[in-house]
């Protein structure tokens, strides 16, 4: 319990930072943002949006910074994140509210993927070493681990989807039918598997290494030589005894991980024309289009923070020293 | 550093990390054109004009190559220096300064270690209009600087109570002098791992930013060359190569950078090490002594180092009979726990048994496979390990252990169980500590747990390294009743082994005598006690008080045994031994020879060398 408490705590400070980071980043930077976007947007703009910009920002405003910080927090509690630009008239929540799921789903599936198969080939990497097959992983995951997403997002694009058009150029689903049944499944899987297939084979590596390094410094453990002096099948003293410890700091490893994960995606999103958050960041970065981006950054940062709060608890499941107290 | 560079993967890294620096220093000779001169035909293909072909606009895709290494490199050392420097501030700064100031800065690092960093880098950069390269530079490193600063703190948390920081700061030192004097060179590769681990988070991230367009487009760099094929639809129109390049560069640069940064992790980290080779099986050696329930023939073992291979156990031969108690004494670091994990084929890399057998109740266990040799283990010899405060695995329960054992061995859980309660009831532990964790039970509990654990299977045979090391005189004297319990009730043999020698005469049947890897002298525990033939064990008996009586002054024996390394071409203990023969003891190794009834020594005060000097041990007498 005080291990989750203070993990809580940990979390609540890191969130408040991070939406304070939000609002001071336009204030802080030079320049003048909405001047920016009325240049870009003429005369598409009306007055009073543009009103509602200043306010926003902060500029031409009376108010202290104090009180246009308590309207931040006001306006993030009650989801007013203002209006987009880009997407002119929706509001900034609904475009994210609509982008969200395809972000989470691609995130979410390609790290439990890549976590299990990069543990997995890591665990057995470290086991076997010595032999050249085990050895060669590390390169080849060095390489992997410093592969940019989206580059080899277009590489995989280039070859399934342009030359051999296995899969789609671009898009999360056919845009016809109903968001339903065994057809719509098939028609996410088709045009998800190139995005998720980058970010698991991009972000494997990394996991890979981790568990790798874990595992050597485990593997040489007392309980370990223990299990094998009690005679214990090999399969159950390398899981049981050696990965089910080695694989503990690859959750404190997590919450850098997630964030590579996410930007990543970001880009791969970009690549393939996949409608998450990452494609609109895309369309507000490139049309200027300043309250989208950050309310994108607010989305973000949040999400961080679940998941790292859900590999805390995981943690705590998996660690008996976090769960009964110490 | 220089130990860092002998590791395979950092000197690979260093090669190719060193072609593109060159690459980036020669850029003018080497590349053919201007990386910005656009009068070539567009979309050429590969020729000898231009290597890569062209862009849509007509420029060399070769050139801009290499003129976008130095951009690249540019970024990542930049990025490396920035992040390394804030790192180092708020890591060691916050680490070594401690109180209030350490927990701010620990927390920023806490939140600049969970805050995504891209997203943030791309808000950050579209608030930026300068078309110039250092803004973005700087961002990246703004938000990459934290693992750095989180893994620097904890080291230097460890360093500043290390006894030369602690001698400094008692002389009155200033901290930033100490700092920079004491601290900071023993974190050079710490350091160094930081700075590369930047680098290339700085190289992606930038050419992330770049690829999206952000930053300054019109500089050359891979990143830029990546948003120039993309934004002018270069795999559509079949340029493919103009994709591929800079991305293939970018992530070979990283996998250099991630190579010398595994040689580093190398370094700090000895567990890391290459791996050695596997040895064949030992050759075996000699045939199992008649009536003896282990019988040792031989054994030869040691570890492999990146100095040479090591020998820790010379040639030893011993035999235990059923229901005997064999003690093996002899001063630290004479191998008798590398004889203990080589006789049950349990010695790990770097460790390896070079020669002998080992034969358990006839069967060599050395010339199996470990998983023929498996099921004798713990069914007919257990094992208690030296250091059993860490040989219970911490996220199972005790019960589990017992389980997974019995398991093993096809013994039904509910009698394991049965058993497994009895035993720690034997051991005077609670039944209800089978559900508890390792972490939640005492030094000495843990220590009685193991030995509860080694009785599981009733096995013939019990190895017991240095059971009640470390543990105080009441727990020591308890278990030292219980060992004897087994011995009486339950007719086990046991091999104990200890440098605690006065332990061994009031209990031991045969008492065994190690010194430099090798047996100096064996017989019955009183005869060994009462007339030590071997001037080690009599000095060894002469620097132990009994277990009972006064306190006498200690009488150490001065110098030290030969090194590991070396071959012996005479007696060990020739260098410090107080009756040694010139010319005769440092000539011949001397052979275990027997000297009555059951007393064997090998020394040449004893009897005269063979006349071929080679250490073959020769059978005990009996
Ligand atoms: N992994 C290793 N690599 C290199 N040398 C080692 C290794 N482990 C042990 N040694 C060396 O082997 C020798 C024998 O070690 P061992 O642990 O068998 O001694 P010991 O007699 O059990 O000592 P102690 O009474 O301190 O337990 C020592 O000199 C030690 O330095
Ligand atoms: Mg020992």
């Amino acid at each position: 319990m005080r291990y989750l408490l203070q993990r809580v705590a940990i979390l609540l400070i890191t969130g408040w930072a991070a939406l304070t980071i939000n609002f001071l980043i336009p204030r802080l930077m030079p320049g003048n943002p909405v001047e920016t976007m009325i240049a870009k947007f003429q005369g598409r703009i009306s007055t009073t949006a543009i009103h509602a910009l200043e306010l926003q920002f902060g500029l031409h405003s009376h108010q202290g910074w104090w009180l246009q910080y308590l309207d931040y927090w006001r306006n993030i509690l009650t989801g007013h994140l203002g209006v987009s630009v880009t997407y002119y008239p929706q509001s900034v929540g609904s475009v994210l509210a609509q982008s969200v799921p395809w972000t989470v789903g691609l995130v979410g599936l390609s790290t439990v993927i890549a976590f299990l198969a990069g543990t997995l080939i890591g665990i057995r990497s470290a086991w076997r070493r010595g032999r050249l097959g085990a050895d060669l992983s590390v390169p080849v995951a060095l390489f992997l681990n410093s592969t940019p997403y989206f580059w080899f997002a277009l590489i995989l694009l280039y070859a399934f989807a342009f030359l051999l058009s296995w899969f789609p150029l671009s898009g999360g689903a056919a845009s016809s039918g109903s968001p339903q049944g065994l057809a719509y499944l098939g028609s996410l899987a088709y045009h998800g598997t190139l995005p998720l297939l980058t970010l698991v084979i991009t972000s494997l590596g990394g996991w890979l290494l981790t568990m790798r390094n874990n595992m050597l410094s485990t593997v040489s453990e007392d309980y370990v030589a223990f299990a094998q002096a009690r005679g214990l099948p090999e399969g159950q003293v390398m899981y049981r005894y050696a990965a089910r410890n080695a694989i503990l700091p690859s959750f404190t490893a997590f919450a850098m991980a997630i964030g590579f994960v996410i930007s990543g995606t970001l880009l791969t999103e970009i690549v393939f024309s996949y409608p998450g958050v990452g494609f609109i960041l895309y369309q507000a970065v490139t049309s200027l289009d300043y309250p989208l981006m950050q309310a994108i950054f607010l989305f973000i940062s949040l999400a961080v923070l679940a998941a790292n709060f859900i590999a805390d608890l995981v943690y705590i499941l998996v660690d008996p020293r976090a769960r009964e107290g110490r | 550093m220089k130990a860092a560079l002998r590791s395979r993967w950092a000197q690979a890294g260093l090669v190719i990390l060193a072609i593109f620096v060159l690459v980036a220093a020669l850029a003018p000779v080497i590349a053919p054109y201007s990386p910005t001169n656009s009068s070539f035909s567009p979309l050429a293909s590969p020729s000898l004009r231009h290597l890569l072909g062209t862009t849509q606009l007509g420029q060399d895709i070769f050139s801009q190559l290499v003129w976008g290494t130095r951009g690249t490199l540019e970024i990542g050392f930049l990025t490396g220096l920035f992040a390394t420097a804030l790192g180092v501030l708020v890591g060691i700064g916050g680490g070594y300064l401690g109180g209030p100031t350490d927990s701010v800065l620990n927390a920023l690092t806490n939140v600049f270690l969970v805050i995504p960093g891209l997203p943030l880098i791309i808000i950050t950069a579209a608030y930026i209009t300068t078309k110039s390269q250092l803004p973005i530079i700087l961002i990246i490193s703004f938000t990459g600087w934290a693992w750095g600063a989180r893994v620097l703190r904890s080291q230097t948390l460890s360093l500043r109570q290390r006894e030369f920081i602690l001698a400094a700061r008692l002389v009155g030192e200033s901290p930033l002098r100490i700092v920079v004097s004491e601290v900071l060179p023993n974190m050079l590769s710490l350091i160094a791992a930081n700075f590369i681990g930047a680098a290339i988070y700085g190289i992606l991230s930038a050419a992330g930013l770049q690829f999206i367009g952000l930053g300054n487009v019109n500089a050359v760099t891979w990143g830029t060359m990546l948003f120039w094929a993309q934004s002018q639809g270069a795999l559509l129109s079949g340029a493919w190569l103009w994709i591929l390049a800079p991305g293939a560069a970018i992530a070979l640069v990283g996998t250099a950078l991630g190579m010398l940064n595994f040689g580093i992790d190398e370094l700090t980290n000895p567990r890391l090490r290459a791996g050695v080779k596997k040895l064949p099986k030992p050759v075996p050696a000699g045939t199992p002594e008649v009536g003896a329930l282990l019988s040792l023939q031989e054994i030869e073992a040691g570890y492999q180092t990146a100095a040479g291979p090591l020998t820790a156990v010379r040639g030893v031969s011993l035999a235990v009979k059923p229901g005997e108690f064999l003690g093996i004494a002899g001063e630290s670091g004479c191998g008798k726990s590398t004889l203990a994990f080589a006789a049950l084929g349990l010695l790990r890399p770097p460790g390896a048994v070079y020669r002998g057998s080992s034969y358990l109740a006839g069967v060599d266990l050395l010339a199996l496979t470990p998983a023929q040799r498996r099921p004798y283990l713990w069914r007919d010899a257990s094992f208690v390990f030296q250091a059993s405060m860490n040989a219970l695995n911490p996220v199972i329960r005790v019960r589990d252990h017992v389980l997974d054992t019995a398991r093993a061995h096809g013994l039904p859980p509910a009698e394991a169980i049965e058993r497994a309660t009895a035993l720690l009831q034997q051991f005077e532990i609670p039944a209800h500590f089978l559900d508890a964790y390792s972490f939640q039970l005492s030094g000495g509990m843990k220590q009685r747990v193991v030995l509860a654990l080694s009785l599981l299977l009733r096995p013939k045979l019990i190895l017991m390294d240095e059971p009640t090391t470390a543990l105080d005189v009441v727990v020591q004297r308890l278990i030292m009743q219980q060992i004897e319990w087994i011995l009486g009730e339950l007719g086990v043999s046991i091999v104990f082994i200890t440098h605690d020698f006065s332990l061994l005469v009031e209990i031991s049947d045969r008492i065994a005598i190690m010194y430099a890897g090798t047996v100096v002298e064996q017989g019955p525990a009183a005869e060994i006690y009462a007339h030590p033939l071997h001037p080690y064990t009599q000095g060894l008996i002469r620097s132990f008080p009994p277990m009972s009586g006064e306190r006498q002054v200690l009488h150490g024996i001065p110098g030290h045994p030969p090194g590991l390394g070396e071959k012996l071409s005479g007696c060990p203990f020739f260098a410090r031994c107080s009756a040694r023969l010139e010319g005769v003891c440092d000539q011949a190794v001397p052979a275990l020879l027997a000297q009555g009834d059951q007393h064997t020594v090998a020394c040449h005060l004893y009897g005269q060398p063979p006349p071929v000097a080679a250490p073959t041990a020769v059978g005990e007498a009996r």
